[in-house]
């Protein structure tokens, strides 16, 4: 089934940089499987773009990638894009991902409240391990994909039709398997010092629904 | 009394700050809008003590204490934070 997914990717700092190339890979299998994509990458990730979007298209779910907070998820240049100050009426019914940090705990559970159908996110910084030598080719890292990867699994599950909890669980899933992987396999140093920051990512993911 | 020693916060700094030794120098790590971070920096907040130590301080013991009862290997799925 085609479904509308909007998504926010900002550009300035190294994070950024990371999630706006990782999330690409979501938006090709999206537009791959035929769903339509609207993307507000980089300048266009600022609060105007994504309401008059929201309401020419109005998308079934968003993908919010970038900096944030326990109240807060910011698009370019920390620009506030949802706060909790918000009505929140443009988002009604609609299933949001926020890929940044601990906007779960507040933004969540008020998000679900204003009638937000579910809100997957972290009640924690969202924490990820890069190797800065590969800062120019975001996805050729392995190290950061063991982490961006799982992620990633929330938004690919959502749009081949399964529920915010699949999805969520799925997404765990991929992090309690990579974790597994580097605990009983020989690894890189690199990548075994990765485990106790997956397992942080996997346990303070949230899927809020109603 | 259960006769067993309580650690102090000095002694699971000291753990923490071990623990970290461990990982490779070239990597960083990014913890979100608080920036991207080395391994030498993140030793250096943990021995400050200040918000990012406190949080690494809390990665860590949350990592060990799973490890300890075991919910590192459980069935995919034990972490459904769904509310």
């Amino acid at each position: 089934m085609s479904q509308v997914l909007l998504v926010t990717r900002p550009n300035y700092d190294a994070a950024t940089t990371y999630l706006f190339h990782w999330s690409k890979l979501v938006l090709q299998l999206a537009k791959k499987k035929g769903n339509q994509v609207v993307d507000l990458p980089a300048s266009k990730a600022n609060k105007a773009d994504l309401l008059g979007r929201l309401q020419k298209i109005n998308p079934k779910f968003i993908f919010l990638n970038g900096h944030g907070n326990d109240t807060t998820v910011f698009g370019q240049d920390d620009e506030a894009l949802i706060t909790t100050k918000d009505t929140m009426d443009s988002f009604k019914n609609m299933i949001i991902y926020s890929r940044s940090c601990s906007s779960g705990k507040r933004l969540g559970p008020y998000s679900v409240n204003k009638g937000v159908k579910a809100f997957i996110g972290y009640t924690q910084p969202f924490i990820f391990i890069y190797d800065p030598s590969l800062a120019t080719r975001p996805l050729a890292d392995k190290t950061a994909g063991l982490f961006l990867d799982p992620s990633n699994m929330v938004v690919t599950t959502l749009i081949k039709g399964h529920s915010p909890t699949q999805a969520d669980k799925r997404s765990k899933d991929a992090f309690r398997k990579n974790i597994q992987k580097l605990l009983t396999s020989e690894t890189s140093k690199e990548n075994a010092s990765a485990v106790r920051f997956l397992f942080w990512d996997m346990k303070h993911q949230v899927c809020l629904t109603v | 009394m259960d006769g067993r020693k309580k650690i102090t916060s000095e002694e699971i700094k000291r753990l923490v700050v071990e623990r970290l030794k461990t990982m490779p120098s070239g990597m960083r790590i990014s913890i979100g809008g608080q920036g991207s971070f080395s391994k030498d920096e993140l030793l250096a907040k943990v021995e400050e003590g200040d918000s990012i130590g406190q949080e690494i301080i809390q990665v860590e013991l949350e990592y060990l204490r799973a490890l300890k009862k075991g919910e590192i290997f459980n069935e995919p799925g034990a972490f459904s934070n769904t509310a």
